[in-house]
């Protein structure tokens, strides 16, 4: 791209050419750990400036049976970024004979953004599934693969203004008289669908679709809802 | 055996028209000259023994390792040429690591194995790094995997590997797999096949078996999996062979 600079006392103002490597496409995903569950929501919409792309473009990927992976950032990062770790993974299932779980996951996603460290990858991560003890994870990531296992989290565009409330609902935080009770899949689905819906009046980059996936011991049930799509 | 002997046991890279690389066979033969290896794997964890041969009163035994760590959860114990064998050790504890660096779990004993394998089969190529000729060292690699199975595997010079309920190497291997094959049974505890190690070492040992011409290794399964691979001290193992 090329800039034009103004120095006032030239005649022909000079072009400065720069590197814009990334692009913001927008998407939100929002995970959330139950105890012997956890649940994933993500919209499908991919925009850039003003324009939406696609209406129809999940950020959420089936990695193993019990492993999902959410993206969000750059889209031509998350491109390359998941077909690499879905080569990794293969290559991992032929060596040593066995999925990948969670916890291998997560510290190989780490891994592979580090290594990127200084021309990251622009892609906020969340991996969630069941870890191998059977219980809900959630790991969340930063571009350059600082990690950390929560119970739940929210990322990409609309994560500023979701994240509060998932504090609130799920960490019982500023609350006088909490009572927390043990998490439901149905709870979960329902909060996380009303979330999206709250989010996509607010975030013009997240809309058109929520699809909101659960994990747990029988496997993935994957449903979609639709969001605003203006 | 070697009746056809010739031309073709020159080269690691052919083939003699039999459909043999003599290297590879010779290699093989290095391993009898080696000390007896023995390693035995239970429910319960696994155990390795070898004999040291101290050849002058002057040698300090405690410099002969037959036995090392390759990570927490597992123990390798070898036979032939050693110090071929610190180039195989060195590439598996490098590999455990990286293993658990890029994936924050212990390697598992097979895939530590087939690592070195692809290592003990990478003779003869034509760079700097590779060896010339074929490693003269077998491994018996024992350990506790993460999801709590005990595993021992055997490894000989042409990368071959084999899981084993016991297996012996070196050059007491045939008297001492014959009575492995008599008294070894699948249900036996660790503290039996740790004495049966012992056992049959004293069969095929020259010298009169005391603590300071063995080492034992040993990584029970615990609680707190996988379980650590430790090797006995001096007093552990004089203990041991008292109960003999």
């Amino acid at each position: 791209m090329a800039v034009l600079v103004d120095e006032g006392y030239q005649t022909h103002p000079t072009v400065q050419h720069r590197f814009f490597p990334y692009a913001q496409n927008g998407g939100t995903v929002v995970a959330v750990a139950g105890e012997d569950f956890s649940v994933v929501g993500c919209d499908t919409r991919l925009s850039e400036g003003y324009s939406i792309l696609s209406r129809d473009v999940s950020k959420v990927r089936k990695m193993t049976k019990s492993g999902l992976l959410g993206c969000v950032g750059f889209h031509g990062d998350v491109l390359t970024l998941t077909k690499m770790l879905d080569a990794k993974m293969k290559q991992y299932k032929h060596t040593h004979g066995k999925d990948m779980s969670c916890e291998a996951m997560a510290q190989m996603l780490s891994s592979t953004l580090y290594y990127r460290r200084f021309f990251p990858y622009w892609v906020y991560n969340m991996v969630a599934g069941i870890d191998n003890n059977g219980k809900g994870c959630v790991f969340s990531y930063d571009p350059v693969g600082s990690y950390e296992r929560e119970t739940y989290r929210a990322c990409g565009s609309a994560s500023a203004i979701i994240q509060p409330l998932l504090d609130n609902q799920l960490g019982y935080k500023n609350q006088s008289n909490a009572n927390p009770a043990p998490l439901t899949r149905d709870r979960v689905r329902t909060m996380v669908r009303d979330i999206f819906a709250a989010a996509s009046e607010r975030d013009i980059y997240t809309g058109d679709e929520v699809e909101i996936s659960v994990i747990d011991a029988n496997g993935i049930d994957t449903q979609r809802f639709p969001l605003r799509s203006d | 055996m070697f009746q056809s002997r010739s031309e073709y046991d020159r080269g690691v890279n052919v083939f003699s028209p039999e459909g043999r690389i003599f290297q590879v066979e010779y290699a093989i033969e290095a391993i009898k000259l080696g000390s007896t290896a023995v390693g035995i794997q239970t429910k319960e964890g696994v155990c390795l023994a070898v004999e040291r041969r101290i050849t002058s009163p002057l040698m300090i035994p405690s410099s002969i390792e037959k036995i090392v760590e390759i990570d927490d959860h597992i123990g390798c114990a070898m036979s032939g040429l050693i110090a071929d064998s610190r180039i195989l050790i060195d590439h598996a504890r490098v590999e455990a690591q990286s293993h658990w660096f890029t994936f924050n779990e212990k390697m598992s004993i097979e895939s530590v194995t087939q690592s070195v394998s692809n290592l003990a089969l990478s003779f003869g190529e034509y760079d700097r790094k590779s060896m010339s000729r074929p490693f003269g060292v077998a491994i018996l690699m024992a350990g506790v995997d993460e999801n709590g199975d005990s595993v021992l595997l055997h490894m000989d010079p042409s990368g071959t590997y084999l899981k084993y309920g016991a297996k012996a190497i070196g050059a007491g291997s045939e008297g001492a797999q014959a009575t492995l094959e008599e008294q070894y049974h699948k249900s036996m505890t660790l503290d039996d096949g740790i004495k049966l190690c012992l056992n049959v070492l004293k069969q095929v040992m020259e010298e009169k078996i005391s603590s300071t011409n063995i080492e034992v290794g040993v990584c029970r399964k615990s609680e707190e999996k996988p379980g650590k691979f430790h090797l006995l001290g001096k007093d552990a193992i004089d203990t041991l062979l008292t109960t003999l």
